[in-house]
């Protein structure tokens, strides 16, 4: 598969801080997940990939436009779609109007095929019922939709999500993975989560970050993969292991080195992403694999 | 480094075609934001009040007959002031469009979308047009409306009309301006109450005659107050003021544009322009009027026959400034008419329009009184309490023999001459009322005319009220038989009252300014 997106060797400092440690990556297309405890850099890392913050150092092309000069990021940003991690709302608007706003703000300018577009990305993410009212009545929820739909106007190439289901009840999250995962047919798509489930049913690549760095680049299989054979179950926590939790069975779970003879479990992406956040030397198997191929 | 691979290359894909339109973006986000300005709850309020201003003042005007004669050399500022209503809405309005995204917390996100700042700035302003060109077409309807009158006179301006309109725009982009410099709600407020408080601080520490040249930097100066001048005595350098706005406007809209990160040769070289076009209407409107103007208004104030055109209708000769040439008719009607109630009279008289310039275009100075004999002074106002007035003076010379003299007249004089006046008039106890200074039609008081008022008693009042409610063509033929005695210094209100069979007064007035 083409790669759409690709990153190499960027580096971003807050002060003395590397929020960016020389990150590289590329993305396909379809839904990438990306991983990381709170201050990994996910959110700097979206930042930077769509053109909000410049980094320090290092390059990146999205669909073959880099940000160097005015006219690649102009061209760079014609091709995305970004819905920030809190994003904003005026109150006053419809939810038609905010989308409109938005797509002119996309340069979207005929006006018939921009009413159009925005009735149908308002209908896929199911709120033409409600596209009259403003936003100050829609539930959470449905404005963090509104703020799908207007990263979803004009069908962009590129579309990164940050951290789009904080705060949603399960039934808003199930909703949401539907709609992430119509957005990632033909499109790439950059998903930052905390939720590991999300990653796990939605994409077909995950990106783990850590202090700024890549830790992990793989498939969810390959994720997971990391953990077989250390995760195992216990009557008490084991003293031993990296991780541990009293499960509703009433047993341990423990994730880590068990020991000999321990009752192992089948592995999940969370126990390959606990004990990959944890290892100390941020060895990443399947890029290894990958550089291999 | 976090991975050892390098990537292959990427998929190039061309941007969407709209993408290479961001000027249609741009003229697109100005009709978005023009919808939203329109709707905002303080422009339609502004608006509707400016609006009805407008109406109100076209059908109140209308009522007392004022606007049935406009000299359009004053319709076209009077067009100025109240869509400053408009101009301060859309002032603070823009402004609040402009920090919109700051406000709401979405300036981060839009910040990544293609359309760059500085050309949503332009979008901003450019929203203020549809708005501005609401303001021209009601200022332009409103001339419209005065030019078609049949009794229209002189000549608008086109630069003068442009002004209402420019100063919205004007506003528009210095609401984007301050939104741009200062990302606060309170300033485009601040700015208003500031600029309010210190010109009402230099008006009154100059007591309200501040330089020309700084007046003249208010985007609106509009100079009412005295009697209509002829166009050519105006002396407002109205084409100037017109490029200092548009200069001033293009170059804050630049300095907007720059401030949202816009610095290209293109936008310097504008700015360059516009800061020039600016200062050249600086230069233009300063310096004040002109010896020659000063020279004109003198000649048109003191020796106004070296610039009028008279005509001649039957024993009256009419003399008019060239603008107001078309206006004889209406003055022969009321003097006609006067001369008629009077015994149709055919006294050599030769009506004068005159015009106290030398003060400029706000001075209210009073018209000195005519010493010639025959000679009746009228103004360049006209319509409304202005005919009545005019009555007064054609009656004051018939039976005194000239303004002078006619302003010291009692008893019978003064009687004989407001009945003239009065009885002329379609309805004569409305125009009693209105041509008295004090609005009242009992006891003593003032009666207006174009030049020196009439003085009269409460007898005099009271007889004259008398004589109104009297059928017209008795007094008429009355007055006609006993006109010596009734235009006779000597002949006391008894006599009066005697002659014209009214009530006579039960006390002689005892009156200090009347004549021997």
């Amino acid at each position: 598969m083409t790669v759409t997106v690709s990153a190499s060797g960027l580096t971003l400092r807050y002060g003395g801080t590397r929020a960016l440690d020389d990150v590289s990556l590329s993305l396909r297309a379809g839904v990438t997940g990306l991983l990381g405890p709170n201050g990994a850099g996910k959110t700097t890392l979206l930042r930077v990939l769509a053109t909000a913050v410049p980094a320090d150092g290092g390059s990146f092309t999205v669909l073959g436009h880099a940000p160097g000069s005015a006219a690649g990021r102009q061209n760079l940003r014609r091709t995305l779609g970004y819905l920030p991690q809190n994003p904003g709302f005026h109150p006053d608007f419809s939810a038609f109007e905010f989308v409109d706003y938005v797509a002119i703000l996309k340069e979207q300018t005929d006006r018939t095929a921009r009413h159009r577009e925005v009735r149908r990305v308002l209908d896929a993410v199911d709120l033409s019922d409600v596209r009259g009212r403003r936003l100050k009545r829609l539930s959470g929820g449905m404005r963090q939709r509104v703020a799908l739909a207007a990263a979803l106007v004009g069908e962009p190439g590129f579309l990164v999500l940050d951290e789009p289901t904080v705060g949603l009840d399960p039934e808003q999250r199930v909703r949401f993975r539907e709609l992430i995962a119509q957005a990632g047919e033909g499109r790439t798509v950059l998903l930052s989560t905390h939720q590991t489930e999300d990653v796990a049913m939605l994409c077909h690549r995950v990106i783990v970050l850590a202090c700024g760095r890549v830790r992990f680049e793989g498939t969810p299989a390959e994720l997971t993969a990391r953990a077989d054979g250390r995760v195992w179950s216990s009557a008490a926590r084991d003293p031993g292991a990296r991780a541990g939790w009293r499960t509703g069975a009433g047993t341990f779970r423990n994730v880590g080195d068990p020991p000999k003879g321990a009752e192992l479990l089948d592995p999940t992406l969370e126990d390959g992403y606990l004990l990959t956040l944890d290892d100390p030397d941020g060895a990443a198997p399947a890029q290894q694999g990958e550089a291999a191929a | 480094m976090s991975t050892t691979t390098m990537p292959p290359a990427p998929e190039v894909t061309r941007p969407p075609a709209d993408g290479d339109r961001p000027w249609a973006a741009v003229l697109a986000l100005a009709r978005f934001e023009a919808r939203e300005l329109l709707l905002n709850i303080p422009v339609l309020v502004l608006l509707v009040l400016y609006l009805g201003y407008t109406a109100y003042g076209l059908v109140a005007a209308e009522q007392d007959g004022m606007t049935d004669y406009p000299v359009l050399q004053n319709a076209d500022r009077a067009s100025q002031t109240a869509p400053q209503l408009v101009a301060l809405a859309v002032l603070l309005c823009v402004n609040h469009a402009v920090l919109r995204s700051r406000r709401h917390g979405t300036d981060r996100h839009f910040g990544v979308l293609p359309l760059q700042p500085w050309r949503r700035t332009l979008a901003h302003a450019l929203s203020a047009v549809p708005l501005a060109g609401l303001v021209a077409v009601v200022v332009g309807a409103e001339f419209a409306w005065a030019a078609s009158k049949p009794g229209a006179v002189g000549h608008g301006s086109l630069f003068e009309l442009v002004v209402a309109p420019l100063s919205v725009l004007l506003a528009g982009v210095v609401g984007v301006l301050l939104a741009r410099l200062i990302g606060s709600a309170f300033a485009a407020p601040l700015f208003v109450v500031g600029l309010y408080v210190l010109l009402a601080v230099f008006s009154i520490a100059t007591s309200g005659s501040d330089p020309h040249w700084l007046r003249w930097l208010s985007p609106v100066v509009p100079e009412s107050g005295g009697d209509p001048l002829p166009s050519g005595l105006l002396g407002r350098p109205a084409a100037w003021h017109a490029l200092y706005l548009v200069g001033l406007t293009v170059a804050l809209l630049c300095g907007a544009v720059t401030a949202s990160g816009r610095r290209t040769r293109t936008v310097a070289v504008v700015t360059a322009a516009a800061l020039a076009a600016t200062a050249a209407g600086i230069a233009g409107q300063s310096p004040g009027d002109s010896r020659d103007l000063a020279a004109a208004r003198e000649t048109a104030s003191a020796s106004p026959e070296t610039v009028e055109s008279c005509t001649v209708r039957g024993s009256v000769t009419y003399c008019a400034f060239p603008e107001w040439s078309g206006r004889t008719a209406d003055w022969a009607a009321v003097v006609e008419r006067v001369q008629h109630l009077a015994g149709d009279r055919r006294d050599r008289l030769t009506v004068r329009q005159r015009v106290e310039a030398r003060y400029g275009l706000t001075s209210d100075a009073a018209l000195t009184a005519l010493s010639g004999p025959g000679q009746v002074t009228v103004g360049t106002a006209w319509g409304g309490n202005r005919i009545p007035e005019f009555a007064v003076g054609v009656a004051s010379v018939l039976v005194a023999g000239d303004e002078q003299a006619a302003s010291a007249v009692c008893d019978a004089r003064a009687v004989t001459i407001t009945w003239l006046a009065l009885a002329a008039q379609a309805d004569p106890m409305s125009a009693f009322v209105h041509v008295r200074l004090d609005d009242r039609t009992e006891g003593s008081g003032l009666v207006l005319a174009p030049t020196d008022p009439l003085g009269m008693s409460a007898g005099e009042t009271a007889m004259v009220r008398a004589l109104l409610a009297k059928p017209r063509e008795v007094v008429s033929a009355a007055v006609r038989a006993h006109w010596a005695e009734l235009t006779s210094p000597k002949t006391s209100l008894a006599r009066v009252a005697q002659l014209l069979d009214v009530k006579a007064p039960e006390k002689e007035d005892s009156r200090d300014a009347c004549e021997a």
